[in-house]
């Protein structure tokens, strides 16, 4: 009816905004892991920000290319920047860090680039990039007072290149060009000489080539080889290259670790060979620690592991004679330990960690300084490596901290042997996420069922006996009945829970998220409960997979029945988990089963079942009775799009392709989207101004399709029906960068996409449109008819079929009425996805991810409207249908920003799911950072905001009781003084 | 043995013997020609006035009933004017104000419809009987447009589903007989 209508407009002109994050709800729906990656051993470090303040901060440049300096006391991370964001391939490339010792200032170089940061802001001082890639950087010591020069050796092409850049400007002051072709290693200094390692040789043998370079001119010195070719198979197989020292060594070990090589650098080619004593059975790993420090002793420490001890040697360099000899040695321990260093002017200590105890020694006696008993709790893990500082106090008392890595994947601060705080890193770098929903006690539901079986009496005798049982509930409930009832007037939130066990809520928004990150880790997360971490899993034990490559993952399936989830990785690998407790229920190995291109819920005669597809896209022959009912839309090899159907023959089903779908020539599919799975449509048409409708085209079997061609710049999309593989619609776009993300979604009967283009003016197109350049989004509608109460020329008819889409042999498929027009947008949109509400009502809203401000964006739709008027303004029916005039720029207001004030950092995808109220849609963003939030599109108009006064209200209802208790008898005397006392 | 009835009770005495009526203004004396007991007379006065003129005659009291029925039957459309003047200017938004009136213009035609016999019931006399028949169904046609004013109204208010938009909840999105699911 009209009515309705007329009073949703008005009331939705009367409405604010209704895309806000309000004051009062930040923070409190949303919730935010601020991570950094991984930290990595010799990347991280304890630095003073402020010369003459004691405090320090701690720095990290993470394994996912993550600067950043942490809080030591807290925790709580005091500055961040991705370093990384710019190049796909971030954590392949190594990553340097170093202090600059008494200034406020850190230097990073990773790729190319090189820059220096301000130590206690974060902000950028200088940065400069260089072809090629960094392979070490250092920090020059220069005598005088200026800033220090920072050396960078780059390999360019296989040649060393080493550069001195100069610490006030980043500019290079000279470069030393190393024409053979080598391995660059690594660059050490001790003042008077720099010496640059590269690996010279074939690939798998190398010997090791040091060069003396001066460092006043950059110009080449003497040079020698120390022979080392049955040794080093690659640059990994260096243990160690003294960086700043009095006396840089170089240290490798013999294949078996039976002992260590060393060479002290600029004396000669001598090779000192010192043996290395075994731990409870051979050694599988030995590294070194030595102070980076130029007035550092040279002292360095040798920490060799075996499976089930460690031990460690302290060694002195002779600076005289250039000789090394064994100071002492510190006992063996069992289980993983770690040893940091930490050197404060020539003083240098070893920090030992273990998991029983930690110890502080200095280099020069083996005297130990201080020792404290570890209070670690089970769950902690392996300690795997540290990064420490050394306090000296009033006299002989010492106190350390020590930022350890455990194999939990967690960053834990021990300080004297206790855990001050946690960082739960591990979470970093998801690759995937889903939700899942709390696992409901099914009991109850089958004790009905089993109720409504049985015959009448005996049923009646069960329910009063369950009944009878359940009253033993009854105080705790009448225990928490006050509670409940002063939380609902005072109007706290209703999420919170009962303290450790998960249950739903009324508003659907207690969820659980699942995520797998690239380390190979399983998490989940309560999203009802500020996203804490409820447990994780290392399925990289069960799988087995080298530490450098990545968890490929490619999808996530939760049954909601059983109450699991099965990730397929691209390997063939997949593990299954429980949501609620994280337990590994089954694994399969990588390469058990054929490599996955994805994996798809499917439907089949014995149940769901999550199907994984080939390489190829072909998913192979499968049993009859697990094949899928529907067909299925794959993508091939070379990125063709086809059409697959299950056809059975016995007991075998195999795919036949029902239909391939090439783009043109020269063009290459770099992008496929679908409709959500879950992706109600309320109501399928639009009703316009003068009460007509024009009909929305719900195909659900439509895929958008991005291609790109790259010699003549332009994007082209297409709109395929993924039944018939007809192309419903196409559209091309010239002059588009397509080096910058293109992104689109499909949603309803609309569907976005974003790119960056350069509109010139030409001859054919000035009369149309003015020139544009820049960011661009892109809206377009599907209509069923162009004319509005038509339904197009399926008319009427309750079905539609793809491939007979009439009555007429070879039939044309039904077209729908396309509207579109494009926006500009001050920045590009990394990534889009769409809010989901449980019925449709509600109006959706395009999530945008922003790379550049580190973002995320709700555009509403009614901002997006393709049919908004354009050059006039707005008729009155266009007014009633709340069409604004149309603007060719949509500002990101900051009203929009979900994220509000919040930087999320490296964000990858957003996951949308509905909760119970349809007003609300809570999404998920997951990257290097872990962000979350609940959406209202269309405001809240199922829940009381937290601004509704409740205790207003009550006080109004009581106070109207207590007038009516006071009134009424005064009321009913007068009345009856009227009656009787007339006269 | 014959005792004596008990006195009747004192609320017996007072209602047998009330109170004299007491006299309003007693300071004041009647003004004169009034008399101090009107209600009496009065009707004597009537009475003897009507005794004067001669009684009409059946026909008569038939041609004046009937010209009395038409001015109740035409009686809805004089306010007809009225009522479209100030539908129209209470405008087509829902306010108080126009909601009452459209109650209202429902309201009275569908009362003036249902209570037909009675408004013409003390018309109705052997001699008018057949010509009150078109009174009454003129009657009715002008109840009739009354409410029609309504319907405008409420049409004019939007609040009539005779657009397609308003049986858009009752259609349904048609579906699909193949289904493909994306695995890409």
């Amino acid at each position: 009816m009209r009515l309705p209508l007329t009073v949703i407009t008005l009331a939705l002109s009367l409405l604010p905004s209704t895309h806000a994050v309000f004051a009062d709800e930040a923070y409190t729906v949303d919730y935010h892991h601020e991570l950094l990656g991984l930290p990595l051993p010799q990347t991280t470090f304890f630095h003073r920000p402020r010369k003459d303040d004691k405090a320090t901060l701690l720095y990290t440049l993470s394994d996912l290319g993550v600067l950043g300096a942490v809080h030591p006391g807290t925790g709580r991370v005091v500055w961040r920047q991705l370093l990384a964001g710019e190049s796909a391939n971030n954590g392949t490339e190594k990553g340097f860090l170093r202090p600059v010792e008494g200034e406020s200032t850190v230097v990073s170089a990773i790729g190319g680039r090189v820059d220096s940061w301000d130590a206690m802001s974060g902000r950028e001082r200088w940065g400069n990039v260089f072809s090629g890639t960094v392979k070490d950087l250092e920090v020059m010591e220069t005598p005088s007072g200026d800033a220090k020069d920072v050396l960078a050796l780059f390999e360019e092409d296989g040649k060393s290149v080493l550069r001195l850049l100069k610490g006030k400007s980043g500019n290079v002051k000279w470069e030393y060009r190393d024409e053979a072709i080598d391995l660059p290693l690594q660059v050490s200094t001790n003042v008077e000489k720099l010496f640059v390692t590269a690996l010279h040789g074939s690939k798998g043998a190398y010997n090791i080539k040091v060069t003396q370079v001066d460092p006043v001119t950059g110009k080449k010195g003497s040079e020698y080889t120390l022979r080392s070719l049955s040794e080093i198979h690659g640059p990994e197989d260096v243990l160690l290259v003294g960086a700043n020292s009095a006396s840089p060594i170089i240290a490798w070990t013999d294949k078996d670790f039976k002992n260590l090589k060393i060479n002290v650098l600029g004396r000669s080619a001598a090779i000192v060979t010192l043996p290395l004593k075994e731990a409870d059975g051979p050694i599988t790993e030995v590294e070194i620690h030595a102070p980076h420090l130029i007035q550092s002793l040279p002292h360095f420490l040798v920490h060799s592991y075996s499976a089930t001890a460690n031990r460690a040697d302290v060694y002195h360099v002779n600076l005289a004679s250039g000789s090394v000899e064994k100071e002492y040695e510190l006992p063996k321990l069992p289980g993983k330990g770690a040893v940091s260093v930490s050197s404060q002017d020539a003083n240098v200590y070893f920090t030992r960690l273990t998991e029983d105890e930690c110890i502080v020694v200095s280099s020069a006696s083996h005297g130990i300084l201080g020792r404290w008993p570890m209070k670690f709790t089970g769950k902690d893990g392996a300690l795997i490596h540290g990064a420490s500082e050394v306090v000296k106090r009033t006299g002989d008392a010492y106190a350390v901290r020590t930022a350890v890595v455990t194999s939990n994947d967690d960053w834990l601060l021990v300080r004297n042997g206790a855990v001050d705080w946690t960082r739960s890193e591990g979470l970093s770098g998801a690759v995937a996420a889903a939700w899942a929903d709390i696992p409901e006690s099914e009991s109850l539901a089958k004790t009905l069922e089993a109720e409504a079986h049985i015959n009448p009496l005996s049923a009646y005798i069960h329910r009063v006996n369950r009944h009878a049982h359940d009253l033993q509930y009854l105080p705790a409930y009448l225990q928490t009945l006050p509670k409940r009832l002063l939380s609902s007037i005072i109007g706290s939130d209703a999420a919170s829970q009962t303290n450790g066990v998960l249950v739903r809520d009324n508003f659907g928004f207690n969820k659980l998220v699942i995520v797998a990150t690239e380390r190979g880790r399983v998490y989940g997360l309560d999203a009802g409960n500020q996203g804490t971490i409820l447990w994780s899993t290392r399925s990289s034990k069960v799988f087995d997979f080298p530490a450098s490559e990545k968890w490929d993952v490619k999808g996530i399936y939760v049954d909601p029945s059983k109450g699991t989830a099965t990730i397929r990785g691209s390997r063939g690998e997949f593990v299954i988990v429980h949501v609620l407790t994280g337990n590994v229920l089954g694994t399969a190995t990588p390469g058990s089963h054929p490599s996955v291109r994805s994996a798809v819920v499917v439907d089949t005669p014995s149940g769901t079942r999550f199907l994984p597809i080939g390489l190829d896209g072909n998913p192979g022959e499968i049993p009859s009775t697990r094949a899928p009912k529907d067909s299925l839309v794959t993508q091939g090899k070379a990125g063709e799009i086809k059409g697959l159907k299950y056809e059975t023959s016995g007991d075998i089903a195999a795919p036949v392709t029902l239909w391939t779908f090439q783009p043109g020539p020269g063009e290459k599919i770099i992008n496929v989207v679908s409709r959500p799975t879950h992706d109600p449509v309320a109501s399928i048409g639009k009703v316009l101004g003068d009460r007509t409708v024009l009909y929305k085209y719900l195909n659900q079997n439509v895929v958008l399709v991005t291609a790109v061609a790259e010699e003549s710049s332009s994007v082209i999309f297409y709109l395929i029906d993924s039944v018939s593989g007809d192309v419903l619609y196409s559209a091309t776009h010239e002059g588009v960068d397509i080096k910058q993300p293109i992104t689109s979604v499909l949603t309803e009967n609309w569907f976005a996409y974003s790119l960056w283009s350069d509109i010139a003016v030409t001859s054919a197109t000035s009369a149309a449109l003015p020139a544009s350049k820049g960011y661009q989004i892109v809206i377009s509608e599907l209509f069923e008819s162009s004319i509005p109460n038509d339904r197009g020329p399926l008319g009427p008819t309750d079905n539609s079929s793809s491939i007979e889409p009439s009555d007429e042999i070879n039939g044309e498929p039904a077209l729908p009425y396309v509207i579109t027009q494009s926006f500009l947008i001050p920045e590009s949109i990394s990534h889009m996805s769409v809010s989901q509400t449980s019925q449709g009502i509600t109006s959706r809203q395009l999530i945008c991810t922003l790379a550049g401000s580190n973002a995320v964006v709700g555009i509403p739709r009614h901002i997006l409207d393709a049919r908004r008027p354009v050059g006039r303004a707005p008729t009155p029916a266009e007014m009633e249908e709340s069409l604004v005039q149309y603007h060719p720029v949509i500002d990101f207001d900051p009203r929009m920003t979900l994220t509000h004030k919040r930087e999320v950092i490296g964000i990858k995808d957003v996951i949308a799911t509905p909760a119970i109220l349809e007003s609300t849609s809570l999404l998920f963003a997951y990257g290097i950072d872990i962000f979350g939030t609940r959406v209202a599109p269309s405001a809240a108009f199922d829940i009381l905001g937290k601004s509704f006064n409740r205790l207003s209200l009550v006080a109004t209802v009581l106070a109207l009781w207590v007038g009516v208790f006071i009134l009424a008898p005064m009321t009913k005397r007068k009345q009856i003084n009227e009656r009787w006392a007339a006269q | 043995m014959a005792t004596a009835a008990p006195p009747p009770p004192q609320w017996v005495l007072d209602l047998n013997s009330p109170p004299a009526s007491k006299q309003k203004n007693s300071g004041i004396p009647d003004p004169p020609g009034y008399p101090a007991t009107s209600s009496g007379s009065k009707k004597q006065q009537a009475s003897t006035k009507t005794a004067v003129r001669a009684p009409p005659t059946t026909h008569e009291m038939d041609v004046l009933k009937l010209k009395k029925a038409w001015e109740v039957a035409l009686a809805p459309v004089k306010q007809l004017p009225m009522t479209a003047i100030m539908m129209y200017m209470s405008g087509n938004s829902l306010q108080i104000f126009s909601i009452m009136m459209v109650v209202m213009a429902f309201k009275n035609p569908v009362m003036g419809l249902m209570a037909t016999q009675q408004a013409f019931e003390r018309f109705e006399t052997a001699g008018t009987r057949d010509k009150l028949l078109m009174v009454k169904a003129v009657y009715v046609a002008m109840q009739i447009l009354a409410l029609a004013l309504g319907v405008w109204k409420v049409n004019q208010m939007g609040l009539l589903p005779t657009t397609r938009s308003d049986w858009l909840a009752w259609e349904t999105a048609r579906v699909p007989k193949e289904v493909a699911i994306p695995a890409f």
